[in-house]
């Protein structure tokens, strides 16, 4: 393994007697290790944590993504909302000015078609930040299923704890790995779908595959 | 069949905000009338004590998931008459197909969109129309 150590600092030399020594060692460990049957559990768990890189990856990409578009709908339905707003100030000077004209120059009638047109804009915007929020539903099952790595990594190193341990508080420890709970068969969201087949990939997919079946 | 904006739906998820999205959307389509439940079990027992017209389900869910959902109404002779949609995440094709066969009315995989539930709902309304 390679150490990266401060510029202003470098590593001491090792006799060759504590290299031979460590080397030794580690080979014991890792020895010891597989024929307690505790790493190969530990490196199936260790190879899910690129999974779960990109999982917290997607989490992050979601709530950006969901934070991003609602504060661009915001901005555009408060523009919506001063453009009525300032609309309202110019009709009302108008009928303050001379009511009759402002009646028969069609100002009350653009007026009262404008905000038709504006509110039905800021109920779409309303409708679309509403399904913004979806995020909360996809990153939480995404959280739940790091949530279960982590603690299959807790178990595996709960297992190298009891074949470490004296027997009698082996026990223990033993009896509360037998209670967890069996792992959930369904996936969740997939957070990246390039390059696997037995998913799809959008709403279009699934139309297609259901027709397939004749539904 | 009553007017379709009559029916009454059942949301079952169990993150409020997902039943908060399908409520509002549905309102939005003119279904006024629908109730929330946060799993399987809780929808299966409303199901049983009430009177409802649609089911629009999550499949992921605790004590009793979507699957388990589909086939106890499937397998309930005063149940299974009533149109499931699937709205879920998993996007495995074993899944579509799974749910297909157990007899969903339509799956709809998340994140989707306004149209995307309105064009189901509106497909499996016209299928009961044509076989009331």
């Amino acid at each position: 393994m390679k150490v990266d150590l401060p510029e202003n600092m470098s590593m001491p030399a090792a006799s060759p007697e504590i290299f031979q020594q460590l080397g030794t060692l580690t080979r014991q460990l890792h020895d010891t290790m597989n024929m307690l049957g505790v790493l190969p559990g530990l490196k199936n768990t260790a190879d899910n944590l690129p999974d779960a890189r990109s999982r917290l990856n997607y989490i992050a990409t979601k709530t950006a993504d969901a934070a991003e578009k609602v504060l661009n709908l915001v901005d555009t339905a408060k523009a919506d909302q001063e453009h009525i707003a300032s609309e309202t100030r110019k009709l009302a000077a108008l009928i303050t000015a001379d009511p009759v004209k402002a009646v028969a120059s069609g100002a009350v009638f653009n007026f009262v078609q404008d905000v038709e047109t504006v509110t039905h804009r800021v109920d779409g915007h309303l409708t679309d930040i509403m399904m913004a929020q979806d995020f909360h539903d996809l990153t939480g099952q995404v959280v739940a299923k790091v949530v279960r790595l982590a603690n299959d990594l807790e178990a595996q190193l709960v297992k190298l704890l009891v074949q470490a341990a004296p027997p009698e508080q082996a026990h223990k420890v033993e009896a509360a790995l037998t209670s967890q709970p069996a792992e959930h068969k369904l996936e969740g969201p997939v957070v990246d779908s390039e390059g696997r087949t037995d998913v799809v990939a959008n709403q279009s997919e699934v139309d297609d595959l259901l027709a397939s079946l004749g539904f | 069949m009553s007017n379709p904006v009559d029916m009454k739906f059942l949301i079952v998820d169990d993150f409020s905000t997902m039943r908060r999205i399908v409520r509002g959307l549905l309102k939005e389509s003119g279904y006024t009338n629908a109730e929330e439940a946060e799993d399987g079990a809780v929808a299966l027992n409303m199901l049983k004590n009430g009177k409802f017209d649609f089911v629009v389900s999550d499949i992921n869910m605790p004590n009793m998931n979507g699957f388990e959902l589909l086939k106890a109404i499937k397998s309930d002779d005063a149940l299974k008459h009533l149109p499931v949609l699937m709205v879920t995440a998993e996007a495995k094709k074993e899944d579509i197909v799974l749910a297909a066969q157990t007899g969903a009315a339509g799956y709809i995989v998340k994140p989707f969109t306004k149209a995307t539930l309105e064009e189901k709902v509106q497909k499996i309304m016209q299928k009961l129309a044509a076989t009331a």
